[in-house]
């Protein structure tokens, strides 16, 4: 008995890997474990058995039962995956064919790099504690000239061929410098702030010079400010933009609204100093304008100069942009072209 | 403007520097200086030697063997020249001489012969731009001698100065100025060779003859005083040799003593003059007066010019002669035979000069220098500096009487009080009150220290207005000190909270919106726009009242009054590169405004172009979300015929008849989504459905963006949905299928959507729609659903869309 029994499951082993579907399953099963089984069977003939070998083989047989429904259980998983991955298999769909190889069109997203470069700013300065201005790009004579130190008769007037409307009192700012007029209207000191902005110079179009551009201002205005605080801090700001510890130097410069007023200057990133054709040889690139607020122009904005004084600044944004991705020529940056834009592209 | 440093070298003496150094300290202290360039360097090396031997060239028809005698042997080069001849004397530059072209002399085989330098043309040698040959010395010139001493050409470094650099300092328009600089800046005295007593000897020449000419000036005109002296006997000729280089070297053509005195004068004190010919003064009367009636008047370029009513003329007695402070007139200039001349040395408004000087398009070395405020205590030390090179160049010529003039005013000196603690604490330096002084002085300042104050008076030159106050004596401190001296130091803080606006806020949530939400790619379009393009967009604001006065083009003539037709003009561009793209802008636009001018707007301008198929309802499901998304109560509508379209006129080309919705926010109409009507996309040539949506962000971008989120608990009951299809017209909106159910009473209709849309025929079409019942407090009974849905269905039904049959 006990060696039919031992047959009979080494049928069972030989057969149960070639089903191959869930009825097929079904039938096996019942022919090994089912009621009617022959395992059922062979158990019927137990009762013949001596009490001894009764014991040995109902051990035995309970064992193989558990076996094959074990085998049953885990073969009727295969098939049914085998079955789940058959059908996987017919959907099959080409996942190399991702949007990026597809002509769908335009598909990049992303900002303009001035934008970039201005976000940029504004958070460095808003770490710095600064506020962020914004003012009208029509002006008056008196924010973008007159506050600011620029009498009628100032040369100064001539440096920066202004757009006139014909009213001959109004023109498009020269520089984003009324931003300090405007905000000295709307702070008190102590106030540090800066504002970025399109700015207007009648200036003949080419690679390199834009009549619509941008700056960014700024001023400090509180007690005791020094020329080595304002080196200090635009050293610092610098370093950041450039993300590099730069050594700076300042050499007199003409804005009349800033006396003393300074031209700021790095040295050359690329040659470290010894002049390349980025620096013009001259191994240090112009960064900015800059200077001790004007008395005249605190005055102007209802601050005692005895009292508090500061300093400005202003810097070209797109100079910044055109040195930070090497874009060729300024007249891309309002072209309007998408396959300018879709190169600064956030995806 | 070029500075010559032997020029220089007359007043101060100069350290031993490169002149690359040189230019680097100079604009370290005073200017930009934008270049170095050494002259003559080479002419030291350039000898004259005599041709001996002219030979053909064994391999070339056009190039010959000559051989000549240095002084200190005979060498032999090969030669094109046409005009080689034996005994002829030429220069001759020797291996290793580098001419100003910037290259240096090598050896080497012309055609197989060897070379041993160059026999040299004019040009060659930067002496003209001759190249007709070889430059021919006279016949005594003596060989071996180095052409730098036989032509008296001196060794220099010129500097080149951007002007724009020296705008404020009307001082350093010339040499001596320059050399008072770099006195400061290196320490090193300077010579005062036109100081008080020099005026006073200079003046012992005037003599009690009765001026020839008499001057007036009359009121109100451009002129701040008007100087003159008459010479006689002078003859014209050429100007000594150095005289001539230096103008050369500043960029000035030497043209015969009298002229090349005027502006070797100019060049070295700053002040313009000029030098007429006297018998050219009709009437023996000069007198300064504004024209007073439009007319012409031809300078001495020979060019006609208009001239208006308040131009200020130097006439005599039969009119004008020239434009003051600008130019002068073809007419009185000084000529071969000219005898007598009258020396004019005058000052001008600078705002007037600039005025005219604009207008005419013409800016002369006189205008830029007057432009500049000069000082009228300048004038009779150029008269008298004239005076003196006049007599150097004609001894025999003498003065007839003395200096006339006319409303010259010298101006009371300004004195500026100065604390030496103002100085330290602007500077950040702890400078002793005697360094100040001395830096000061070197700068001609004088000083009177009363204890803590110093009164500083400032010379006449500085005083027109470049300085005015302490802050301006401290830069000078602060620029001769050595900026490069200032040690950093982190300013003292006060801690500030600080964000950005709402405004920025708002504009970076737009554009992040954009890029994430929209796909789309950022422009910046041109904020100046042109009649032309507003006409091709048929768009009726011309902003005719914001056209500039000096346009560079009648293409950016103007501000552009909305984003709408820069945007067409952009969508017509990239649909060449693209067959679907989406594009959006953050810009402004400009509107005339009785009150203040003009008013900037804020506008986003939104493109969505494809080809095939329609973008419209992505833009309207996009518009939808973001203003959404910016929290803002606003509605999208068919536009109405009572409420104009402040954004977009109501009869604009670009209007669609179907797919066009205005944008209100805060109950103000403020945008549009529209697809833009075939008939402007093809004055467009743009080719494809083109989708646009501007939204005005003026009036409610300065409102902080508020997070408006009431969080609701989660239902703890179950909710039920009911679908129902309804029969409509063909062109009913779905969304009016829809509204019905919006306005069913039935406090547990939660929500409800429309599932699908399906044509029955030809006018007829299905509805499905779903709705969410949800009771917060208890689950809801069998009989209350039924209620619902039957109160759903008689609402439908009453509002002419009846229940689906079968
Ligand atoms: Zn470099």
């Amino acid at each position: 008995m006990l060696q039919k029994l031992e047959e009979v499951k080494k049928e069972f082993d030989s057969e149960i890997d070639s089903v191959a579907s869930m009825p097929d399953m079904a039938q096996f099963k019942a022919d090994y474990i089912g009621k009617k089984g022959r395992l059922s069977a062979l158990m019927g003939g137990m009762r013949d058995l001596s009490v001894e070998d009764k014991k040995t083989f109902g051990a035995r047989a309970n064992e193989v039962k558990q076996e094959m429904i074990a085998a049953v259980e885990k073969r009727s998983q295969a098939i049914e995956l085998e079955a789940i991955n058959a059908k996987l298999e017919k959907n099959r769909q080409d996942i190399s064919w991702t949007d990026r190889i597809t002509d769908k069109g335009q598909q990049a997203a992303g900002l303009h790099p001035l934008t970039k470069v201005t976000r940029e700013l504004e958070d460095l300065f808003l770490s710095m504690g600064f506020d962020i201005l914004d003012g009208p790009h029509i002006e008056d004579e008196y924010h973008n000239f007159e506050a600011l130190n620029i009498p009628e008769s100032h040369p100064a007037r001539d440096m920066q061929d202004t757009f006139w409307f014909k009213d001959k009192k109004h023109l498009l700012r020269t520089h984003t410098s009324n931003l300090q007029i405007r905000g000295m209207e709307t702070h008190k000191p102590p106030f540090k702030f800066v504002g970025p902005g399109k700015v207007f110079r009648c200036e003949t179009l080419d690679a390199s010079h834009e009549a619509a551009f941008h700056q960014l201002e700024g001023m400090m205005v509180g007690r005791d400010i020094s020329v080595p605080h304002m080196i200090h801090f635009l050293r610092t700001l610098l370093s950041e933009i450039f993300k590099s510890e730069l050594k700076v130097r300042l050499r007199p410069g003409f804005f009349p609204f800033v006396e003393p007023g300074f031209e700021l200057d790095y040295e050359c990133l690329l040659c470290g100093g010894k002049g390349c054709s980025v620096c013009k040889q001259v191994g240090w690139v112009e960064a900015l304008g800059c200077g001790m607020v004007h008395p005249n122009v605190l005055r102007g904005g209802g601050i005692d100069p005895n009292e508090f004084n500061g300093f400005a600044f202003g810097l070209g944004i797109d100079r910044l942009t055109m040195m930070r991705y090497r874009i060729d020529d300024v007249r891309h940056l309002h072209s309007g072209n998408l396959q300018f834009s879709e190169q600064f592209r956030t995806y | 403007m070029k500075i010559s440093l032997d020029w220089i070298k007359d007043f101060v003496e100069l350290p031993e520097l490169s002149p690359q150094e040189m230019g680097v300290r100079f604009t370290l202290s005073t200017c930009e200086v934008e270049g170095v360039e050494e002259t003559n360097a080479h002419m030291e090396q350039v000898s004259v030697v005599e041709i001996t031997k002219i030979e053909a060239h064994p391999e070339a028809d056009k190039l010959r063997l000559v051989s000549f005698e240095t002084g200190s042997g005979e060498r032999r080069v090969v030669c094109g020249a046409p005009n080689v001849a034996p005994g002829m004397k030429v220069p001759f530059a020797p291996i290793g001489t580098t001419l100003p072209g910037g290259f240096t002399l090598e050896p080497k085989k012309i055609r197989g012969v060897m070379s041993e330098g160059m026999l040299c043309a004019e040009d060659e040698l930067g002496l003209s731009d001759d190249h007709a040959g070889l430059m021919e010395l006279p016949a005594d010139a003596p060989v071996g001698k180095s052409l730098a001493e036989y032509l008296e050409l001196k060794r220099d470094v010129l500097l080149d100065i951007d002007n724009k650099s020296i705008t404020h300092r009307p001082d350093l328009w010339g040499h001596y100025g320059m050399a008072r600089e770099f006195s400061a800046a290196f320490g090193k005295p300077l010579a005062k060779p036109f100081d008080e007593a020099w005026i006073e000897k200079m003046r012992g020449l005037y003599n009690d003859e009765t001026p020839p000419v008499s001057v007036t000036v009359d009121e109100g005109t451009a002129c701040l005083g008007f100087c003159g002296l008459s010479v006689d006997g002078v003859s014209i000729k050429s100007s000594p040799v150095w005289m001539q280089q230096r103008l050369t070297a500043c960029g000035m053509r030497p043209i015969n003593n009298i002229v090349d005195i005027s502006n070797y004068v100019m060049l070295e004190l700053g002040m313009p003059n000029h030098i007429f010919d006297r018998d050219t003064v009709r009437g023996g009367r000069i007198i300064v007066r504004d024209m007073g009636k439009d007319g012409t008047f031809t300078t001495l370029d020979e060019m006609e010019r208009k001239m208006i009513a308040a131009d200020t003329m130097v006439c005599d007695a039969e009119g004008p002669s020239s434009i003051g402070g600008i130019m002068g007139g073809l007419t009185s200039s000084v000529k071969d035979e000219t005898n007598r001349v009258f020396i004019e040395v005058a000052n001008w408004k600078p705002e007037r000069i600039r005025h005219t000087s604009t207008r005419l398009g013409l800016r002369t070395d006189a205008s830029q220098r007057y432009e500049k405020s000069l000082d009228s205590h300048q004038i009779e030390r150029t008269v008298l500096r004239i005076l003196e090179l006049l007599l150097e160049s004609c001894p025999e010529a003498k003065v007839v009487g003395s200096l006339v003039s006319d409303k010259v005013q010298l101006k009371p000196p300004l004195i500026i009080d100065l604390t030496l603690e103002r100085v330290n604490s602007i500077l950040g330096t702890t400078l002793e009150q005697s360094e100040v002084i001395r830096i000061l002085e070197s700068l001609e300042y004088k000083i009177d220290a009363q204890g803590d104050v110093m009164k500083v008076t400032v010379p006449s030159y500085r005083a027109t207005k470049d300085v005015e106050v302490d802050a301006d004596l401290i830069e000078d401190v602060g620029r001769i000190y050595g900026f490069d001296k200032l040690i950093p130091l982190a300013p003292h803080n006060e801690i500030t909270v600080t964000s950005l606006s709402p405004a920025k806020i708002m504009e970076r949530r737009i554009q992040d919106f954009m890029v994430l939400r929209g796909r789309a790619l950022e422009i910046y379009s041109y904020p100046l726009t042109g009649a032309r393009l507003l006409e091709q967009a048929d768009w009726s604001v011309m902003n005719e009242g914001l056209v500039l006065a000096n346009a560079l083009s009648p293409e950016t003539d103007r501000m552009r009054p909305s984003l709408v037709p820069s945007l067409l003009e952009k969508a017509s561009l990239n649909q060449k590169f693209h067959s679907k793209y989406r594009l959006f802008e953050l810009g402004r636009s400009y509107l005339e405004n009785e009150k203040n001018f003009s008013e900037d707007r804020h506008q986003l301008g939104i493109i969505y172009f494809d080809k095939n198929e329609s973008p419209f309802m992505d833009v309207l499901n996009l518009m939808g979300d973001l203003l959404e998304s910016l929290s803002l109560k606003a509605q999208i509508q068919p536009p109405n015929p009572k409420f104009a379209n402040p954004v977009v006129a109501s009869d604009w080309t670009g209007r669609h008849p179907h797919e066009f919705l205005d944008v209100r926010v805060m109950g103000k109409i403020c945008g549009f989504i529209g697809t833009i009507h075939p008939l402007m996309c093809s004055k467009f040539k743009i080719k494809g459905n083109l989708v646009m949506a501007v939204l005005d962000m003026t009036d409610f971008m300065d409102r902080p963006v508020k997070d408006k989120t009431k969080y609701k608990p989660l239902p703890k009951f179950p909710g039920a949905t009911f679908d129902c299809t309804v029969v409509a017209e063909t062109n009913t909106p779905a969304a009016d299928v829809l509204g019905v159910l919006k306005k069913v009473k039935l406090k547990e209709l939660e929500d409800v959507r429309i599932v699908d849309v399906y044509p029955l025929s030809e006018s007829q079409k299905t509805v499905t729609l779903r709705s969410w019942l949800l009771d917060r407090d208890k689950t809801l009974a069998p009989d209350f659903l039924k209620e619902a849905e039957n109160k759903i269905v008689a609402a439908l039904d009453k509002a002419g869309y009846p229940l689906k049959q079968g």
